[in-house]
């Protein structure tokens, strides 16, 4: 007994609490640093840690430098739960979690719970946000049902097409959510018509079924709509060529990128939405000159336009700390709540009451020809998606 | 025969362990780190979980497979019941209303989920407890699949592979050393009653023990609805632990984390079970320190990533090289004695 007191007593010495020093403001990444979830959040905490240094150039953030601490949620729920209590406990004042909805939650939980501001760096379901973990949290990036309902009207307006086909790969949220996009769209345009659907899971190692039934249609629609992401839309995109298939495909910005065409040889027709390019010849020359930097910094090129939302994220997080005067989460969320078109280097945004992401957006519409991406065309959706049809 | 009881020859292994799961927490309460904390409210839930898999696994000799998914039954009672009905009615349209209306504290919540896990270890248990060996293993894996593929496809109960949120937290480590303290306590009453003596006689001579009146697929059903229920009692704290729950947490992860842990620390015995998780995740938390870099002096020394895993794998094997049987064997933790002869001896002894 006197050995438990002595433990007792030496570990309450310890126990000093993390108080909240007000020289510094601490930025907490609770991401993935290693893990599969890696590969998503890497490049987004590195165009974040860009944004940053530019701001500490400059001065720093209310005058005080912005400090960064990190914990990685290894790609597993429950340890994501414990890198943000850790982040937190190191004194973030604002916490940044992993890109994907169900593995970034846990810490954004725990944020919420701790009073502070979440971030998801590249989350694209209603769900990373109010709807999902509560009123001071938010999501860098663009829902994935404004990318299914932005290709389908700007490939109805500007080429033409009216018969569409649905293709959706079941396997993630993230795929669904763009075909719900798709499907809120489709009756806006007066003269399209759906001429058909399927679904197919990702890991199906054939679609052979799928592409008989869009061959077998009395003629090859205008436009597929398919939902899909890696690994397993390449090989849909693949056999679908390969069968003769020559009608354009649509997707969401999940298959942005260049580093899979060599899988696909002279793919053309192809069309992704992306908030900024990859590929040297954004309309943007800051994206660009942001691109060089990534560069410079991190040795390669960005793969693919989630590497931005994270420049974003820190770009409009640190405006609402400079227009509240304090990193405080009710100031900073009600700073964050009053932008409508922020300007940002990848489109502007918008943040309400409601909805703590984007219902409406900038896309770059990139286009593959001859298997060489290049930026065709701009389009925002012609009014946002109502909350209530994206909570379906 | 001026023998003790064996209730009076046994209390000591769950008070000691008991005792040490204290000592963790009072450690933990102790530091004040809230990431600490988190880490030992994680490992009760291991111990909650290997513990459960012990009852059933330590004393019929059968590896199970399948013992996540009554976990996964549990993990979903806390959905079902605990949320706010606002919020469960957006995510899980299909339940009946007088679940839908429902809002328990977690407690009960983890109750309900113990009773609702065991009541299908009953189904589950009626057929494969006639089966024996490796045919009821892979039988348990076929559960466990397919209680995941349920999970995971039935929209609206489940929210299907979406994570359901708004599960209340419990971040004070006091209920899940509760928990964990009870799962040990069930394992040793088990253990010591008549039917864990029967099963652990037909797992060791299943003839004799058959010819000595022994109902074998009797027993391990006793044994697997009783660890069906810890596991579903697990299940639901885990949830409330992080505040949401998926199919896939409780799949082949956990599966052969809980699986791993019981036979490093030993399958015939509880104190294995116990200390299996309290070395392993000792051992992963040390490795996860020094991965994040140790201040030694003026340099900072750190692991590469990954070595954790590496490490892990490393350190098991060594065990497993040099303690086949694992930590404990058969042999339970208990006050030393004078005279010997109170340890279980070996697995093919027949005296246990």
């Amino acid at each position: 007994m006197k050995r438990l007191t002595a433990v007792l007593a030496a570990s309450t010495a310890l126990a000093a609490p993390a108080l909240a020093d007000d020289d510094r403001i601490v930025v907490g990444f609770a991401t993935a640093e290693s893990g599969f979830m890696q590969g998503y959040d890497k490049p987004a905490q590195d165009a974040a840690m860009i944004r940053i240094q530019e701001i500490n150039e400059a001065g720093g953030l209310l005058g005080k430098q912005i400090e960064v601490v990190n914990a990685d949620t290894k790609t597993d729920r429950a340890e994501g739960a414990k890198a943000g209590l850790s982040v937190i406990d190191a004194g973030a004042d604002m916490v940044v979690v992993s890109c994907d909805y169900d593995f970034g939650a846990p810490a954004a939980l725990a944020a919420e719970s701790a009073g502070l501001v979440s971030f998801f760096l590249c989350a694209e379901s209603i769900k990373a946000g109010i709807q999902g973990v509560g009123p001071n949290s938010f999501s860098a990036s663009v829902l994935a049902a404004v990318q299914g309902a932005t290709m389908a009207q700007w490939a109805y307006e500007k080429k033409g097409a009216r018969s569409f086909y649905r293709l959706e790969d079941t396997w993630t949220e993230y795929n669904k959510g763009i075909c719900d996009g798709f499907d809120w769209m489709m009756p806006k345009l007066a003269e399209a018509t759906l001429v058909g659907e399927d679904s197919f899971l990702n890991e199906d190692a054939s679609i052979a079924a799928q592409i008989t039934r869009i061959k077998a249609l009395p003629e090859e629609p205008d436009a597929i709509m398919l939902c899909t992401m890696m690994p397993g839309g390449v090989s849909a995109i693949k056999q679908l060529r390969a069968a003769g298939i020559t009608s354009m495909i649509l997707n969401g910005s999940g298959m942005d990128g260049s580093y899979w065409m060599s899988a696909v040889p002279d793919l053309s027709n192809f069309f992704v939405p992306v908030q900024g390019s990859v590929f040297g010849d954004d309309p943007n020359p800051d994206v660009n000159a942001f691109n060089v930097k990534y560069k410079e910094v991190t040795g390669t090129d960005p793969a693919t336009q989630y590497t931005y939302p994270g420049y974003v994220m820190i770009d409009v997080w640190a405006k609402a700390v400079e227009r509240a005067g304090t990193t405080e989460a009710s100031a900073v969320v009600a700073e964050l709540e009053k932008m409508v078109d922020e300007p940002t280097l990848f489109g502007p945004r918008t943040f309400t009451p409601e909805l703590h992401h984007q219902n409406k957006a900038r896309y770059l519409i990139v286009e593959t020809t001859g298997g060489k991406p290049a930026v065709v065309d701009e389009w925002t959706i012609s009014e946002p998606i109502p909350v209530a049809d994206l909570m379906k | 025969m001026a023998q003790r009881s064996i209730l009076a020859r046994t209390i000591a292994t769950p008070l000691i362990l008991s005792a040490l799961l204290l000592a963790v927490a009072l450690a933990a309460w102790g530091l004040g780190s809230r990431p600490f904390n988190q880490t030992v409210i994680d490992l009760f839930l291991q111990v909650i979980f290997v513990v459960g898999l012990s009852i059933f696994v330590g004393n019929s000799g059968v590896i199970s497979f399948g013992h996540i998914a009554f976990a996964c039954l549990g993990g979903y009672v806390a959905a079902w019941t605990t949320i706010r009905p606002v919020m469960k009615a957006a995510a899980m349209p299909g339940l009946p209303d007088w679940l839908m209306g429902m809002e328990i504290p977690f407690w009960a919540a983890a109750i309900a989920g113990a009773l609702w896990a065991a009541l299908w270890a009953g189904l589950f248990g009626a057929i494969l407890m006639r089966l024996s060996g490796i045919a009821a293993s892979i039988a348990t894996f076929a559960m466990l699949a397919m209680v995941n593929a349920i999970y995971s496809n039935w929209t609206s109960v489940t929210a299907a592979t979406s994570s359901v949120v708004g599960i209340p937290i419990v971040r004070t480590i006091w209920p899940y050393l509760i928990a964990a303290v009870i799962a040990v306590f069930i394992a040793w009453a088990y253990a010591i009653s008549r039917h864990g003596l029967a099963l652990r006689a037909a797992r060791d001579e299943p003839t004799a023990a058959a010819a000595s009146g022994v109902n074998i697929p009797r027993a391990r059903f006793i044994a697997f609805v009783l660890s069906g229920a810890v596991m579903g009692m697990g299940g639901t704290l885990y949830a409330h632990s992080i505040g949401l729950v998926t199919p896939d947490t409780f799949y082949l992860g956990l599966t052969f984390t809980t699986l791993s842990m019981l036979v490093v620390g030993g399958m015939g015995s509880l104190s294995g079970a116990v200390l299996g998780v309290l070395i392993l995740s000792a051992l992963i938390q040390a490795l996860r320190w020094l991965e994040a870099g140790v201040q030694i002096g003026t340099s900072t020394f750190a692991l590469p990533g990954g070595v954790q895993e590496i490490g892990l794998g490393v350190v098991m094997i060594l065990i497993l090289m040099f303690r086949p049987a694992g930590i404990m064997g058969n042999s339970e933790l208990s006050l030393p004695r004078l005279r010997g002869g109170q340890k279980n001896p070996g697995r093919t002894g027949p005296n246990d």
